[in-house]
């Protein structure tokens, strides 16, 4: 009998002890991505869990790279990425920033700020959808009455009015938490370094830009590398609001998958959609990390 | 005399039926539906469910139901994860794939063994692939116009409108600013615009009335001179403005039974719409036939069973379906749902007697049928959910970037010519 208390066994027990966490894991994340990777290499329609496994096919792989739907889908989920994550970043920044500063009603205005992340996401777009109808839409309304614009804004059918409508919601969605990092992060940083700095004669901005900067560059990657990954997957905004149109000016990869698999029922296209799209998640999140990790090393 | 091989074989047959009986008693089916919370679908099924317990005792239906909008999606995730419910309940336009997959119980034997006869069935046709029946038909209906009396009268018309042109007519005179606040309030007409499916449907009803269709003998005919009048025909309803922008079918409904839409076109299930109506404003709403002719119109839902379910259980949705199909639950069906059923020779005086709207719903039913329009493409049905997009996004283009509509309507045909 193994003695796990001797010091030559007591790895073993820690390795026991995660091993269920381990296998579960594995099970519930590792296994569906395996199975994707499979699918994605068959010519198969509708797959089937204990069904014969098809031959081997690139034929999804040639599709997908010769087709221009997939480089659209791409191209809107990059610019997605670069204005949501951005925006939402910058915008979080500053909310956490202004919320660290100590005045009254402080509590209250936190609450404000966190409301939209704690909002379950599918009611929150449903309301915006009204919002943004461009018939009966509040948006609409307040601008043609204000005579900001003498014609609805056709938020849902015009490409560009819907991808920034996408865009808008997204970020609303998102920069709450960006905001409670950041917040957390700024929290952490030492008073010792900004009174330090204060003696040494820096003004606000040179203590923003040579302490808190600094010391927000790994909370600020982790940040960014969270909402990168979040745009990438989101699907519940898009499709309830624009579905991934007009004429696929909102059709991320997520809803590129969806589309191909539950829609047109080609899981074999849509689970190579889905693969690229973790290989680009891989990759997005290890350059991120290391560049974040380096800056702060 | 007693004879041992006899009686032994007697107690076997006993035996055997004895425990198929016991098995039988012991099951649950499960049957998924989007109807089951619909008050006259709902009822309808809730009553056809109770005849299979009460002629199966200890048979019992578990009845769960799904929201439409995710429901094909569900089933299909259903049957892909081995899971089917017993009692398969689809959009007509749905069920193909699955039973491209094998996934469907041919009903051919199972129609012959029991001589259910589907002579005349309203929509039975699109139940058949390759040869082989799939499902049964629950529902074939041609659309109808609900339409705002009031609304119409004020803009001069005394009655419905019954061509394109007087349909146009009245829309452009109902749309406008009605309290004043230079904001339009009041829409002439309704049609889906956000969604691919209805907006198919939508300018499917203007290229029937132009005189085309989809297809033509299961051959795609979208760049045809009909095709092509239809989309005219949508592009210019769409930029007179006589239409809400940005609606979904359900914002359309809403915004009619508030006073606020003067016409739409949809299917029967717009008249139990109209009863949700405040008190004020139920009396001005009312049902017409489609200025569009033909009608737009079609087969609805399929009910069938999964292939891959014991033999047992098999039988015993058999017998649901038969039961659902018999002559009494047709008539049940007329009665609860206010629509007529697919059963040809039903006879439906006293539907008409309670309430004439029934004979404009069965007239649509017949002129659609008669012209053998379907909402499904036919020779396209596994691409339904592919041409609906591609529709969708062509002529969304067309609207955005100001397109000729035959132009659009070539690359829509080189695109559906590809489809794989």
């Amino acid at each position: 009998m193994i003695d796990f208390s001797s010091p030559r066994h007591r790895h073993k027990l820690g390795y026991l002890l995660i091993a269920p966490a381990l296998i579960m894991m594995a099970l519930i994340i590792v296994y569906p991505i395996l199975l994707s990777v499979d699918i994605s290499f068959q010519d198969v329609k509708i797959a089937r869990i204990g069904s014969d496994r098809k031959p081997f096919s690139i034929e999804n792989y040639e599709w997908l790279f010769t087709s221009g739907e997939f480089y659209n889908s791409l191209w809107v989920t990059v610019r997605l990425l670069l204005f949501v994550g951005g925006t939402a970043l910058i915008f979080g920044f500053a909310c956490a920033l202004l919320l660290n500063e100590k005045f009254k009603g402080r509590s209250f205005a936190r609450l404000l700020v966190i409301l939209p992340w704690a909002v379950p996401e599918v009611v929150a777009v449903v309301i915006w959808a009204w919002m943004l109808d461009s018939s009966f839409g509040v948006f609409n309304w307040i601008l043609l009455t204000t005579g900001m614009i003498s014609e609805p804004i056709a938020f849902a059918s015009d490409p560009t009015s819907a991808f920034f409508s996408v865009c808008l919601v997204m970020i609303w969605k998102g920069y709450p938490f960006i905001c409670i990092m950041l917040l957390a992060g700024l929290q952490s940083i030492p008073e010792e370094q900004y009174q330090a700095a204060s003696v040494d004669g820096a003004n606000v901005f040179q203590r923003f830009w040579h302490v808190t900067i600094p010391n927000m560059l790994p909370v600020l990657g982790v940040c960014f590398v969270m909402t990168a990954l979040w745009v990438f997957r989101d699907f519940a905004i898009i499709f309830v609001l624009t579905e991934g149109g007009p004429v696929g000016s909102t059709k991320s990869l997520a809803i590129m998958t969806f589309e191909q698999s539950f829609q047109f029922f080609r899981m074999g296209r849509a689970a190579a959609v889905g693969v690229i799209t973790l290989i680009l998640c891989a990759i997005l999140s290890r350059a991120l990390v290391s560049r974040f990790a380096k800056s702060v090393a | 005399m007693f004879n041992f091989k006899k009686t032994a074989t007697a107690g076997v047959l006993a035996l055997s039926t004895a425990l198929g009986g016991a098995a039988s008693a012991e099951e649950t089916l499960s049957f998924v539906t989007w109807q089951k919370t619909d008050a006259a679908y709902g009822a309808w099924w809730a009553e056809a469910v109770a005849e299979l317990e009460a002629k199966h005792p200890g048979v019992t239906v578990e009845m769960t139901q799904l929201g439409r909008k995710e429901y094909a999606d569900t089933l299909f995730t259903m049957f892909a994860g081995g899971t089917p419910p017993d009692i398969v309940h689809l959009a007509a336009f749905e069920y193909q794939p699955f039973a491209e997959e094998g996934w469907i119980e041919p009903l051919g034997p199972w129609i012959e063994k029991s001589g259910l006869d589907l002579d005349g069935w309203a929509g039975q046709e699109t139940c058949e692939r390759n040869g082989e029946t799939y499902c049964l038909m629950l529902f074939y209906a041609g659309f109808v116009m609900a339409y705002n009396e009031e609304l119409m009268k004020a803009a001069g018309f005394e009655t419905p409108p019954s061509t394109f042109e007087e349909y146009i007519a009245a829309a452009e005179a109902i749309t406008g600013d009605s309290d004043g606040d230079g904001i339009v309030d009041k829409y002439g007409l309704g049609m889906d615009t956000i969604r691919p499916a209805p907006v198919m449907h939508a300018i499917q009803g203007l290229v029937l009335d132009s005189g085309g269709n989809w297809t033509v003998d299961g051959k795609p005919t979208l760049d045809s001179a009909e095709t092509i009048e239809g989309f005219a025909k949508w592009k210019a309803i769409v930029e007179s403005g006589v239409n809400p922008k940005q609606a979904a079918g359900n914002d359309l409904r809403q915004m009619l039974i508030e006073g606020n839409l003067g016409m739409y076109i949809d299917g029967p299930w717009i008249y139990g719409i109209l009863n949700r109506a405040s008190e004020e404003m139920r009396p001005k709403l009312k049902i017409a036939h489609s200025p569009l002719t033909p009608p737009v119109g079609g087969t609805s839902n399929v009910l069938t069973m999964p292939s891959d379910i014991s033999d047992d259980r098999k039988a015993l949705v058999w017998d649901f379906i038969q039961i659902v199909a018999s002559k009494e639950f047709q008539n049940k069906f007329a009665d609860y749902s206010g629509n007529p059923a697919p059963r040809p020779g039903l006879d439906y005086v006293d539907n008409i007697e309670k309430d004439g709207v029934f004979a404009v719903f069965q007239e649509a039913t017949a002129r659609a049928a008669a012209a053998g329009v379907d909402r499904l493409p036919r020779g396209l049905e596994l691409y339904n959910s592919q041409l609906s997009k591609v529709i969708f996004n062509e002529t969304q283009r067309m609207i955005t970037d100001d397109l000729d509509p035959a132009a659009v309507a070539a690359e829509i045909q080189k695109q559906v010519l590809a489809f794989d």
